[in-house]
């Protein structure tokens, strides 16, 4: 440990312990359970990871007389029997307060890491995957800079044919040189543990020091959770996804900076610091990722997708097939990775190859039906159905096939996605309707037969709604990008000769599993499944959107 | 019990579920026989019989044919499938909204790797930009029958933003007089470039190469991993272990073969481009392969830095990955 403290620039060390009573450890510790605590205390113990997370040990040579008769948890002499001993904790049942303590008073008494912090703090992700907000990103070529002088900005270059590569330590090294001197960051990469994504956890400490003296309790009001960054790449995919500090609900994003600021002063003072911090933070990711020796230089773009859900992110910015193949066009994107069964999975992956000469049966047919049946979940609902048939009288066998067509209208619609229990949900979508009213005895307003379904719907309240007025901005960014494309403007031009009505309609949908939620909508009959439109299955892949024409417009809503 | 009961049925609805598979293949095999054919298009000679019998006959001998016609092509799908690798289809948009009428070309491309036929990919085009100039009564212009790519299952390490811009650019803005006022040269060029003829077939064509490329680059990364005898690592590495205290006294050359063992090779970035080699005792290099397989760079760092001998012995002068594969499998 460095004697003398002088402010550096370097990041701050794995190895740096922070006083166990300081609060954040208690915090971070305490959000565990009991049993991923034990865990984590193993973890730390393991042979790759005990270099990092020292515990405290009893010398050999020292005398047992020596030995503080008041210690109640006496200081073990090997890791070995520390293991032994969270392995016993682990086998008999007991409090966590118990485990705490252990770890807090006594084996690792003179403090813990901040990697040990670290390992606690992305246990706490794997066992609340939703406990973060992500928003994606795509990572984007840009043109090389013109003038020499570097004043106009650079442009994104679409003819690009680079696809982003992506480095751990090299990124790391880059983005330590892109933080300021008076912030010090810890950074933790670790690999997802059910899916394809690296996680980087970087850890903000408002300090120049990157020694004990930025540790010491008093000096900061640091420590606080919202400045922990989490930032995920996923495998073979050019996006990077960002978690949102929990305590902003706001939007941040690279793009509106104007808007952050805004916010910031609006604010309490710490929690607009904490979030410049982030801004810094997440300026300095795309100039990380950028090699301008090798004219590689890009640039951060939202996709409007916010969500909570990893595995949707995964998904949908994932490196796989499923990107800008959503809803009904899953069908083309399946690769038989969907089915959890074995033959099920064997049956619904259709290889597709020239080879098979079997006819294929169109999807929705008997075979699909058969297959059906099989679910235990619609099995059980459907099951007395074809024994009473005969019993039915006319009006009852008529709801009989309108059901059984919604099922297959929403089979059609959402194809394998929306599924309840397929764990890709988003909980959030926003929703914009610029289409101009229907004339009277036209058709009716595109969405307006959802908002019974779901929860709420909101109508010109955007001003005097606080929270809306933030999110105001963010549409009005989309509705400037979808302004970008000439073909909108083209209809702006087109529209304007006869002025028509265009009201202000928000749509917002909330709950666990949003597209899910409407697919069953569309199963029962509620919404009808023929004319809904597109963007209600989900199938752009966007939480954030316009509507116009009754398509999305939001960042590149179709296709590339 | 219950239990039990449950899986004989499970049991049997995969009997039946496989017996209709086989009731399939065999149908397929039947009908789109050459003598089956000949059979259901020959005209049957009259026979005397009741109108009825005769009324489902020809019932019978329609729906025949109708799935005799219904399999031939599909044959044929198969067959063109299977010998272009590229191939068009019609689909249709479900949304009510979708543009053009829900019409989309879907383009379908067949890879293949290790002797088999993958997934093909997708990439479904729709015209967005028809409508509009239509609607307006100015008839067919240039720019109105562009396609544009709405949907795809292309993996996001081939650049298809980049070729479609290319290759499949949009109509000419319509305020390009205005907008070249105030952008830069950026903007000409990108006024230029939207104006320029859409050519589907390059876009194709280029968008199957890079595909294709890809999947070989993934096949030469599995096939140096078995050179470099990774995939049964495990089992050797366990023998070594156990047989370690038995051959204290082994040679000098297999000690040194043995720290010079690579343990792991992996693509490194999206598009397998560059690959990790980790080698037994530490040292890790990099290999940079170019679009086509050629080896651009070999950096090996050992723990005083760049470890020239390595990478000279790993390549051994090759210039293409595949030749490094050879070296490995005929060291070993």
């Amino acid at each position: 440990m460095a004697r003398i403290s002088i402010p550096t620039t370097a990041r701050l060390p794995s190895s740096l312990r922070v006083d166990p009573n300081n609060s954040a450890v208690t915090k971070i510790l305490s959000r565990l359970t009991r049993s991923s605590l034990i865990s984590v205390a193993l973890d730390w113990l393991d042979e790759a990871n005990i270099s990092l997370a020292v515990p405290y040990l009893r010398d050999d040579d020292e005398d047992e007389d020596n030995e503080d008769v008041d210690d109640f948890y006496p200081a073990a002499r090997s890791p070995r029997a520390l293991i032994e001993n969270y392995l016993s904790l682990q086998e008999r049942k007991g409090s966590k307060r118990e485990v705490l303590d252990r770890i807090v008073e006594g084996d690792w008494r003179h403090g813990l890491t901040l990697y040990q912090l670290a390992m606690a703090d992305l246990q706490y992700l794997y066992d609340h995957p939703t406990s973060q907000k992500w928003s994606a990103y795509r990572i984007m070529p840009l043109q090389a800079p013109h003038d020499p002088d570097g004043e106009e900005l650079p442009e994104v270059d679409r003819l690009s044919l680079t696809v982003p590569r992506f480095h751990p330590s090299t990124f790391l090294k880059t983005l330590q040189s892109h933080v300021l001197p008076d912030v010090k960051a810890h950074y933790n990469f670790d690999a997802h543990r059910s899916l394809p994504l690296l996680i980087l956890r970087i850890f903000i400490l408002d300090s120049p020091y990157n020694t004990n003296h930025a540790l010491q309790s008093g000096s900061t009001t640091n420590f606080d959770s919202s400045r922990t960054v989490y930032i995920a790449f996923p495998d073979a995919s050019p996006y990077i996804f960002i978690s949102k500090p929990q305590s902003t609900t706001s939007t941040t994003s690279v793009s509106s900076t104007s808007a952050t600021s805004a916010v910031s002063a609006r604010g309490p003072t710490a929690a607009g610091e904490s979030k410049s911090l982030n801004a810094l933070l997440v300026e300095g990711i795309p100039k990380s990722l950028s090699r301008p020796l090798c004219r590689e230089r890009f640039t951060l773009q939202s996709t409007d997708l916010v969500t909570r859900n990893l595995a949707e992110l995964v998904e949908r910015r994932g490196g796989g097939r499923t990107n800008c193949a959503g809803g009904g066009w899953s069908i083309y994107a399946d690769e038989g990775r969907g089915g959890s069964s074995g033959e099920r999975g064997k049956k619904r992956g259709r290889k597709e190859t020239p080879l098979d000469l079997v006819l294929p049966s169109p999807p929705l047919s008997e075979l699909d039906q058969d297959q059906e049946n099989l679910d235990p979940g619609s099995a059980a609902g459907r099951k007395g159905a074809p024994a009473a048939a005969v019993l039915l009288t006319e009006s009852e066998r008529r709801s009989e096939r309108a059901t059984k067509r919604a099922r297959l209208v929403a089979k059609a619609r959402f194809g394998e996605t929306g599924m309840v229990r397929d764990g890709k949900g988003v909980e959030r979508v926003d929703i914009v309707i610029e289409d101009p009213f229907p004339k009277v005895g036209g058709q009716e307003v595109g969405g307006e037969e959802d908002e019974g379904g779901e929860e709420m719907a909101q109508r010109d309240s955007a001003r005097s709604d606080p929270k809306g007025g933030k999110r105001k901005s963010r549409f009005d960014q989309i509705l400037e990008n979808a302004g970008e494309n000439e073909d909108d403007e083209e209809d702006d031009n087109n529209t304007a000769s006869a002025p028509t009505w265009r009201p202000h309609v928000k749509l917002t949908f909330h709950g666990s599993h949003v597209f899910a939620g409407i697919r069953q909508l569309v199963e029962s009959g509620v919404i009808d499944g023929e004319r809904m439109p597109g963007w209600m299955t989900g199938e752009e892949g966007v939480t954030i959107g316009a509507v116009r024409h009754g398509r999305i417009r939001g960042y590149k809503g179709s296709g590339v | 019990m219950e239990s039990n009961l449950d899986d004989e049925i499970a049991d049997l609805q995969a009997k039946v579920s496989s017996l209709k598979t086989q009731l399939r293949v065999h149908t397929s095999t039947l009908i789109t026989a050459p003598s089956t054919r000949q059979l259901l298009t020959q005209q049957q000679p009259q026979q005397k019989s009741s109108k009825s019998t005769q009324d489902t006959q020809n019932r019978d001998r329609d729906r025949l044919t109708n799935s005799a016609d219904q399999h031939q092509a599909h044959a044929q799908q198969c067959l063109y499938r299977a010998c272009a690798s590229l191939t068009t289809f019609r689909a249709r948009d479900p949304d009510p909204h979708a543009v053009d009428g829900g019409a989309v070309l879907g383009l379908r491309i067949e890879v293949v790797s290790r002797s088999r036929f993958l997934r093909p990919y997708y990439v479904l085009l729709n015209r967005p930009y028809q409508n509009q100039t239509q609607g307006r009564g100015r008839g067919r212009e240039s720019g109105s029958r562009r396609l544009r790519v709405h949907r795809h299952t292309i993996p996001s390490c081939v650049p298809l933003a980049g070729l479609a811009a290319r290759y499949l650019p949009g109509p000419a803005a319509k305020k390009a007089v205005s907008g070249g006022e105030k952008g830069g040269d950026g903007d000409r060029a990108k006024d230029q470039r939207r104006g320029k003829e859409q050519d589907l077939a390059r876009f194709a064509r280029a968008l199957r190469r890079e595909l294709v490329r890809y999947h070989h680059r993934l096949g030469v990364v599995a096939d140096l991993r078995k050179a470099a005898e990774l995939g049964i690592e495990k089992d050797a590495e366990r023998d070594a272990e156990r047989g370690e205290e038995e051959e204290i006294t082994e040679g000098e050359s297999t000690l040194e073969r043995r720290r010079n063992r690579l343990v792991d090779i992996t693509p490194a970035d999206a598009g397998a481009k560059q690959l990790t080699i980790e080698w037994a005792d530490g040292r890790t290099g990099r290999l940079v392969m170019s679009d086509d397989g050629d080896i651009v760079k070999l950096v090996v760092l050992g723990d005083n830095g760049r470890d020239w001998a390595a990478g000279r012995d790993l390549l051994g002068g090759a210039t293409r990955v595949e030749d490094v594969i050879k070296r490995l499998t005929a060291l070993a």
